[in-house]
Formats: C-alpha cells, structure tokens, sequence
C-alpha cells in the first residue's frame, strides 16, 4: 500500500517541538517531517503526547518550545529555548565578571567586552522572541496578506485593462468577493482535525449540513447553493448521502458519525489532516469502513495524513511512516516496513511484542517484552539523542547504543 | 487445548429469550441462545455492539434493565435456575459466587470514596449481614426445639422440662461461644508459628552468608511473631523451652548485633533460632485438641488447661463433655425432633386431604375469583402447618405456596377483564362497519379479529399449582418412614456449632484492610499498603482495572464475567490485563466469560468462543476451530475487518449496519449484508450445523445442498500464514518470536 503514493516535497516540519504543562512535560523536544502525500503514524501509550502533539500542530495549545512550519511558513512557535538562552548568557556574564579583579584597572577594557558580548546575545534573542510571536500569533494575517497580494496581482491589470464597461463592473466584484474571503482565509484551516469519540465530537444540536458547513461559512462564503453543493459532494465522497444533511447526529450510528467528522475535516481542502484516534471508539467491523475511507480520500485528494493511534497493526498497515512516542520523546522514527523489520528501541519491542493477534498458537507462545526506562537504557554519561542508524531509521539513543545497534542490523 | 469432557459444568444457559419494552416497540435483544461454562474455562462472547452480548451477561449477573422481558429459557448454576430464584437467594450468588468486571474502569469505581473503602465495603458489608443472619436463625431454631421438646413431653412435666432444656440450650451456647474463642486464637497462635518458621529460614540464610540487610529488624520481627505462638497450647507442653528459646536468641542477637567487627560470628544466633524453629515445627506438626470438648472442659469443669499430652486430653474432654451434656443434651432434642417431624407429618396428611377435596372448587369455571383467593387462604393455613420448624433444609415450596396459587388466580382474574374489554371493541367496531356497509358505503379498513386470551389455560395453571402442592406433599409423607433421627439430631447441633460460630465471625477493618491490600498485591498493584489510601482518579487506567478485578475477586467467585475489560485500555496496558486475568484463572480455578467485539484480544485468552450477531450465536467452537476454520460469513467479515502486521490488501468492511431488532429479519440475520448470501437466507433460519464435537455453526452454507464456498482469501492467506508460522516455530524451537 504505502508504496503506490509518491511522496513528494516536504509539507510539515516540527522542531524541537516541546510542549510543558507546569512541570509536566507532554512533548519534550519532538523534530519530524511530514512530506506532501504520505501518511505519518505516530503510535505511543495513552498519556506518551502524541495528541498533545497533534493539538500543539493544530494550534489548539500554544507551544512552550519549538516551530512548526507548514508549507514552508512558520506556525508554531515557542519562546522557552531563547528565554533560556537569555537567562544562560546572563549567567554567564555575570560568572566571568566575579571571576575577574573589580578594582583593577587593567580588566576594565576586559569586563566591557563582556558586557558587550551578552547584551549582544541578549538582543539576538529577543529580536527572535519578537519574531516568534510575531510568526506564532499573526501567521494567519502574513498569509491572507500574501493571499490579497496574489489576488492583487491576478485582478488589477485584468481591471485596468478591460475596455467594457460591463466586463470590468463583473471583474471588479468578482476581485471584491475574492479579496474578502481571501482576507479571511487561514493558513492553519490547511491543517483539519478528525477526532477520537465522533459522538463527542459532534454538535447534538446542529444538523449535518450546519456542522459540515460550518468552516465554509466561518470563511465568509455567503452562496446557499454553493455551500448546499459543497456538502452533497462531501457527503457523497465519505459515502452517506444527500439525505442525511437534514438529520442531526444521533440519528447516525458510530461508522456514520465518524463518516461525518471526516466530512467537515475535508470540506476545506485541507493538505493535511491529523486523525486523532479516529477509529479507537468504533467497533471492530465498523473500523475497516473508516480506514477504507480514509485510503480512499488519500488516493482520490492525495491528502497528507499524520495518523495518531494505539493500535500497532492499524498503524502498520495504514501509514508510510512511523514514529514511536514514549513520555513526550520520538524514541524511534522509520518507514513502517523497516520499523517492523527491525525495530531498535527497547520500547518499540515491548510495544511491538504487546500486540494481540487473531492466532490463538502464537498467542499462547507470546512472550511479551516489559520496557523499563531505567533498566534498558543508561543515560548517566551522555544525553540521548535522535540519531540515523539506518538511512531514514532513527533512533533515540546514547553513543554506546548507537554503536551497539549498529552492529545489531544487517546494513544494506 | 484441554479436554472438556470430562470437566464439571458450572453455568449452562438454555434457550435463553429476552427483549426490552421501548416506546416503538419489543426490542429482540436476545433470541434462544445456549451455552455451557466448564469450571477453569475461558469462553469467550465476540459480537459487535448491540449483538446481545452484554445483555446475556447481565441476565447471568440478575442485572437486567427495568425494561427487559424474560421470554423464555433457564440458566443453570449449582442446580438451581437464576431465571426464577428469589432475590434474597440471588443475593447469595451475585458478587459472592458471580462476579463481574465492567469496561469503563472509571464509571465502575466511585470517585470520592478512597480506594480501600471500595475494596473493603463489600466484604465488611457483607459479613455484618451473615453475621445477622446466622444469629437469626441460629435463635429462630433454638427456639422451635424447644418447642417442640416442650411439646412432646408429658402434659404435666412440660414446665420442668422447659426448664431443664432451655437451661441446657444456654450452657451448650456459652461453651460454644468460648470453642470459637479458642478456635480464633489457636488458628492465629498456628498461622504464627509457621510464618515464623517460614522467617527463620530466610533470616538464618541471611545470617550464615552475611549478607548485610535489615538483621536487626528481621530479628525483632521473628521473635515477636514466634512470641504470639504462646496462645492456647499451640506450644503448650513445650511453652516453658520456647520460652527460655526465646530468651536465648534475644540475648544472642543483641550480642550479635552490638558487635561490629568484621568478623562477627553468628553461629550462636543460629543455634538459637534453630532450637526456636525446631519448637514451633514440632507444634505444627501435633495433633489438633479437640477444641469443642475443651470448650466445655474450661466453661464448666476447670478453667485451667490440664497438663496432658494432646490425645489424652482430647480424650479426657471428648468423654467429659458426652457424659455430663451432650449425651442428655441429644437425647432430649431428639425427642422434640420426633415429635416435630411427627406433628408435620399429621399436618401435611390433613393438608393433603384438604386440598384433594377443594381441587373440584378450584377447576370449576363458576367459581368467583373473590372466593378462591378465600380458600386458598385457607389452605395455605394448612399447608404451613405440615412445614417442620426444625427441618434443616428449607421448604420453599410450601413457604410459597400461597403466593404462587394468588398470583395465578389473579391472572386468571384480570384475563377475564381484558376477554370482556375486547368483546366490547369488536363489538362496537362490527356494528360501526356494519353501519357503514348499511349506509351503501364500502369501509377502508377491516375489523381486527377478535384476540381472546385462552381462560381455560390459565384455569388449568391454578389447578396444576395445587396438584403440584399435593404432589409435593404426598412425597414428603412417604418420606416420612425412612428418616434417621439420631443422624438428623446430630446434623442439627453441627448446624448450630457453624451458624454459632458464623455469628460471631467478626470481620475487623484491620483484617479487612489486610485482605483487601493482599489482594491488591496479587492483582500486580506496586505499593499497596500506601495505594490502599488513594483515590481513583490517582491511578492510571490500567491500574484502575486493577482495583475494579480486585473488587470484584473480594468475595472469591468461582465465576467471573468480564465485559469488555479492556476496551478502555491501550496495547500495553491491554496485555498486562490479559496477562493478569489469565494468571488469576490459573490460580484460583476461575471460569470466565469474556465479552469483547475484538476478536484479535481473545485469541490468547479463550478456550472456547462463541460468536454472537442479533441476538443469537452463530458460531461455537473451541479457539483453535473458529480462527483456523471459521465458518460463518460473519466470522469471516470480522476476522477480515482486522488487520494484522502482514495485510496489505484492501480491507474487508462489512458493508451496513445491524438489523433493527424491533422487527428481527425473518431468515438469518446476516444476510443483508452478506455477501455469500444465498435465496434461502432470506428465507429461513439456518439451525447450528454440527460441525465437529466442539464446533457448531449457524449458516446455510453447511447444508450438504450448499454450494461449496471458501473463506475470502484474506483469511485463508493468512490462516496459512498462521500455520506456517506455527511449524516454523516448532521446528526451530525457542526461537525469538517478533
């Protein structure tokens, strides 16, 4: 499956992407791509950060730590790192400064230097802070900005060349209604969200139509009859029909409640959608519809998806690649054959031996692998970090372990 | 796979029907289902929500919604049948010998109440009221053998004996009461001395390798628990040797521990717990004193414990007990046992005869409704009076007599108001058509004939309640010659020594507490003595399961339902659940019925799986039949639905949804959305075909006239797959599996 789409140039990016709570750390220091077609899994224990992450993408919390870029923008961005390094810089200022003789003349040119050298860093960081929020708060407004310029560019010499009068009255409104929905377009309704319990996730009190339709109107488009099309088309491509724009949720069953949240995830031709879950709360037979859909969308859109779950062997069969989550890390990252084919990180076996197979002789043989952080890994000398043991296969690692499981795979 | 064959059953559900009243109509929630649960079995029930498989469990668990409809079908356990007991007999067995485990952890624990109080509530709860009620019935017999020995004394020396025995009924409750003292103390002085054997043999490891650990504190531990053996006579001809034991390895700690040097010798440490440890085997391995004779000896005869060897004294209490009480004390109860097994038995004659003579009354179709409730009344007088008050075993059948005869009369008696209510509507609605018809109109509707409930039937229902009550009674009296008086005496006071001793069983927090923390240990909670005090929201949901299985394994069940235990959880988690159910079947012979709509969870647990789809089951087999030879479409979808490390196919949906039980299809129920479906599916219901000892399927495709079908090869693939695996595992042994 995974090998029909091509995937192209590279779509998402986070960075040192940290996300705290107080002192919790839900994400802490999270880097991957995500390129345009493919379908990234991200699979981890509840309560590990992989929907933290997600939401953090989506801009539902604001980052502590980290960028985001999407298409080539940055989104996301936290301030904590240069706040640290203002702080660190400081620190250190100020150590050399005690170091040094106050009353001898000699060290004055020396200390000026020092003071000099942090108010520098000092201002670096804060011109980055700037921009960070400038980036994080108003990335919306930079890209309706360069949506109305492009429009600009389309429509006036279109305007000031056209002769009619008729012609350029149609071409002057047209440019009107264009430039107003351009002006309320976001770049951050390119990334859509389909949520884990699609009873929650649904509005009791809206009928189908409203809720599908909702973004298109948030946006300013005014046309009934093209937000009736819009939804017709979109609830044909999930596989319900016209009929069911009328009715309102409940009297849908989990399958076509899920249906429906794909349907408003895409109604804004999103490029890329994170699936939260989306097939956690549904029964069994009723999951294999809800992936079917989400290939289909795939093939037909070429959506890019970022695919969070649990369960290992939807993910492997659903994504091209994976990333493994434990506590707020990316402890493993790889294309999805290869992370099956040799999986590394010791939580990435534990994870892999936990998964419950329809064999009832394998099953009875199963012997599961239990990950202890402090027993299977020893951080002690060196910080662990991402590093490519294989071309495209990562992992979190100290340099003992690096070179240990470089030994342990065949190299191509 | 074991063999079931020869293994006891322990729950068998038969043609079990239920629906539920809804406003638009009698949902079909489960439709002539059966099976059967061997003891340390797993069974498995797989079916998508709505199939009926939570809706069977809770019928086991006498848990129903207020809506739900028996219509049919028993369930068997331990001979008696769930459908129909009583309540307070129902009591007995839900939580205490049916547990169960429900999906969402954190709906099934209350939120404000700590952890503890929700695993010891129940057992506390439950031992005040068997502690209630053993003393309830231990007085309401006490009382009627008194009675009935009053009775069958001579006119004029009743008040002397009733004297005399209500005497002898107190001493003998006095001595029993200081026997479960006794019993309490000897038990916990024994418990002691082999946790203190079991302690010495770790301490004196530790001791001879050196190796550096808690000494001091072990020490201490070992010589306080060992001084708790000193209760009653555990040690008693040795308690003067323990004692000065104990002196010694006091006095050879502290010099142990006081010295400091390196090399520090421990050998006369050793030799004392040694000398305390061959004390204390020698004392378990006694014989036990017979400690209801002794109870009596220290009541009546001398409070001091004579200083004999355990057989002699034994003896000597057994042979003072018989000769000064209990002899006297059988006879004298054996006569009010005659007596009230005599008077039962005229009683139950007379009854007899009553009601032969009023069964014409009853099956005459003039009689008034008004004037059967009034001799059935009657009756029922007659019918108590044949029940023994000091019979052991209850006898439910004449206790309910009058109730069931009622109720049945009063059925009968409403059917008669709704017989007349619907003539009166076909009635008035002929004579509207026919006015209609008169007045040259042709009516659009037809008149709905007219549906009379069927009196005679129901006639024929109270008169078989009393010819059963006859039957019942005619039994008993033939019975009557052969029973064993002395043997019936003698049950009856082994009866009162547990029912006395259930009395004062007290459950004590602290004990509780314990139980309650050994549990959580053994359901793999790390810290308990500490997680005993915190609240649910404190624990992570795998942990939270945890305490609800806990919870639910308080009462030690032999049976436990687990419906859908691990939905809520994640792959981890979800093994270690497994895992942990698994062990606990192992350990304490559980059988379980394991509810879930994942087909891939139970492959590891089942032994036997029963797939369900609207209501009924279409597929039973052992594990090993229904994932390497399905043979339903609907285990085929469900198997297909799930993808597994090797798929990469389209996967197999099942296209549509459920049927609406409200009008159940007339064929299978499948059919709709099957895509194997042939004419006669449609049509009519297939029966299980047999397809070997252990396997059954519901589908027409068994028929021999079937055309022959194969699984879709998703399944076959990877069946094959399986099976390759499998032999590659035993070729290569212990290879790693991935």
């Amino acid at each position: 499956m995974s090998n029909e789409i091509k995937t192209g140039e590279e779509l998402l990016r986070v960075e040192h992407l940290c996300q705290y709570f107080g002192p919790l750390k839900a994400v802490d220091d999270v880097s991957f791509t995500i390129r345009k077609g493919e379908v990234f899994g991200l699979v981890g224990e509840s309560g590990c950060g992989k929907t933290t992450t997600g939401r953090t993408i989506i801009k539902l919390y604001d980052a502590t730590s980290g960028n985001v870029y999407f298409k080539g923008q940055r989104i996301v961005a936290g301030t904590r790192a240069y706040r640290a390094e203002i702080a660190r810089a400081k620190a250190e200022a100020k150590q050399k400064l005690a170091a040094l003789d106050k009353n001898d003349p000699a060290s004055a040119a020396e200390r000026q230097k020092i003071v000099e050298e942090c108010c520098r860093i000092v201002d670096e960081q804060r011109e980055q802070i700037r921009r960070a929020k400038v980036d994080h708060f108003h990335s919306d407004k930079l890209y309706a900005k360069a949506q109305k310029d492009e429009i600009d560019r389309e429509y006036l010499p279109k305007i000031e060349a056209a002769t009619d009068p008729e012609e350029k009255s149609r071409l002057q409104a047209e440019y009107k209604n264009k430039r107003r929905i351009a002006s309320r377009t976001k770049l951050i309704t390119q990334i859509q969200m389909i949520f884990q319990d699609p009873i929650a996730s649904l509005d009791p009190r809206m009928t189908v139509r409203e809720i599908i339709s909702e973004g298109l109107r948030i946006q300013g488009v005014k046309d009934k009859n093209y937000i009736d099309e819009k939804v017709y088309d979109m609830l044909e491509t999930v596989g319900l029909v016209r009929e069911h724009a009328g009715r309102y949720p409940h009297e849908f069953s989990g399958g076509q409640r899920q249906r429906i949240g794909v349907a408003r995830s895409i109604v804004m031709d999103p490029e890329l959608i994170i699936a939260d879950e989306p097939i956690s709360a549904l029964d069994v037979s009723i999951r294999a519809q809800v992936i079917n859909l989400l290939n289909d969308l795939r093939e037909k859109r070429g959506l890019t998806i970022l695919f969070i779950a649990h369960d290992l062997s939807v993910v492997k069969y659903f994504s091209d690649r994976i990333g493994v989550m434990y506590y707020g890390n990316l402890v493993e990252l790889a294309d999805s054959d290869e992370l099956f084919a040799y999986p590394l990180h010791p939580y990435t076996r534990s994870l892999l031996s936990a998964i419950p197979l329809p064999d009832p002789h394998t099953e009875k043989n199963r012997k599961r692998i239990v990950y202890d952080k402090m027993r299977d890994s020893d951080f002690s000398h060196d910080k662990p970090q991402l590093r490519e043991v294989r071309p495209n296969h990562f992992v979190l690692c100290s340099e003992a372990e690096f070179a240990r499981y470089k030994e342990t795979i065949p190299r191509d | 796979m074991a063999d079931l064959t020869n293994k006891t059953k322990k729950l068998s559900v038969r043609d079990l029907k239920i629906s539920f009243r809804t406003q638009s109509g009698k949902v079909q929630a489960v439709r002539n289902i059966s099976f059967d649960l061997y003891k340390g079995e797993t069974l498995a029930i797989v079916g998508e929500s709505g199939s009926g498989k939570s809706v069977t469990s809770r019928a086991i668990m006498g848990i129903l919604a207020g809506n739900a409809i028996v219509e049919g079908g028993e369930i068997l356990y331990e001979g008696k049948d769930l459908m129909k007991i009583s309540e307070s007999e129902f009591h007995e067995i839900r939580g205490d010998k049916i547990a169960m485990v429900f999906q969402d952890p954190l709906s099934s624990l209350n939120p404000i109440m700590r952890i503890g109080r929700q695993l010891t509530e129940a057992m506390l709860l439950k031992n005040r009221a068997s502690r209630n009620e053993s003393r309830r019935d231990l007085n309401r017999l006490f009382d009627s053998i008194l009675t009935a020995t009053v009775a069958a004394a001579p006119e004029e020396t009743r008040q002397q004996v009733k004297a005399e025995f209500s005497a002898k009924i107190a001493r003998f409750k006095k001595f029993t009461y200081k026997q479960i003292q006794l019993e309490k103390s000897y038990r916990s002085a024994l418990d002691n001395a082999k946790a203190a054997v079991k302690e010495i043999v770790d301490l004196r490891y530790a001791l001879a390798n050196k190796i550096p650990g808690r000494t001091s504190e072990d020490l201490h531990e070992v010589l306080s628990v060992a001084a708790h053996t000193f209760d009653y006579f555990v040690v008693m001809d040795e308690a003067q040797a323990l004692h000065d034991a104990l002196s010694l390895a006091r006095i050879a700690g502290r010099a142990y521990l006081r010295d400091r040097s390196a090399d520090r010798d421990p050998a006369a440490l050793i030799a004392a717990l040694d000398n305390i440890s061959g004390i204390l085997t020698r004392a378990i391995e006694k014989e036990e004193p017979n400690l209801f004779g002794l109870g009596y000896y220290l009541t009546f005869v001398d409070p001091q414990i004579p200083d004999l060897p355990v057989p002699e004294l034994n003896a000597l209490t057994h042979q003072k007990l018989d000769d000064e009480f209990m002899l006297d004390f059988i006879a004298q109860a054996r006569s009010g046992v005659e007596y009230a097994a005599a008077a039962a038995q005229e009683a139950r004659k007379t009854a007899l005869a009553r009601i032969s003579e009023r069964t014409p009354f009853f099956a005459d179709p003039q009689s008034d409704a008004a004037a059967m409730k009034a001799a059935t009344r009657e009756l029922a007088d007659f019918v108590r009076a044949g029940i023994n008050p000091v019979s052991l075993s209850k006898d439910s059948a004449s206790y309910t007599f009058e109730g069931t005869v009622i109720s049945a009369i009063e059925t009968y008696k409403s059917a008669i108001g709704k017989n007349e209510a619907e003539q009166k509507r076909f009635e008035k609605q002929t004579e509207k058509r026919q006015k209609l018809v008169d007045a040259g109109k042709t009516p659009t509707w037809e008149v709905a004939p007219a549906d009379y409930l069927d009196l005679d039937d129901l006639r024929e229902q109270i008169v078989h309640q009393l010819t059963a009550m006859a039957e019942h009674l005619e039994r008993q009296i033939t019975r009557y010659g052969e029973k064993d008086y002395q043997a019936l005496t003698v049950d009856m006071i082994d009866y009162f020594k547990a029912k006395a001793a259930a009395s004062v069983d007290k459950l004590t927090k602290a004990a509780a507490k314990n139980y309650a923390i050994d549990l959580m240990g053994s359901v793999g909670i790390p810290d308990p003595r500490r997680r005993y005090r915190q609240y649910p929201f404190e624990f992570s949901g795998g942990m939270r399961q945890r305490i609800v299985i806990a919870i639910a394994l308080t009462a030690n069940p032999d049976i436990l339902i687990c419906d859908e235990p691990t939905t809520a959880l994640d792959v981890t988690i979800q093994a270690q659940i497994l895992e942990l159910i698994n062990r606990l079947k192992a350990e304490r012979d559980l059988s379980i019925i394991f509810i879930t709509h994942d087909l891939g969870v139970v492959a590891n647990m089942a032994d036997r799986i029963a797939v369900m789809y609207a209501g009924k089951i279409v597929e039973y087999g052992t594990a090993e039949d229904v994932f390497y030879s399905p043979a339903h479409p609907y285990t085929w979808a469900l198997l297909s639905s799930v993808p597994d490390l090797d798929t990469n196919g389209r996967l197999e949906s099942i296209p549509g949804t459920p049927p609406n039980m409200i009008y159940p299809p007339k064929g299978d129920a499948f059919a709709p959305r099957n895509k194997y479906a042939m004419k006669i599916d449609f049509e009519e219901q297939p029966p299980m075909f047999r397809i070997s000892d252990t396997h059954y399927a519901a589908t027409w495709l068994l028929h021999p006239n079937a055309p022959k079908l194969d699984p879709p090869a998703i399944i076959t693939e990877r069946i094959a797959r399986m099976k390759q695996n499998g032999d590659k595992r035993k070729e290569g042994g212990a290879d790693d599996e991935q």
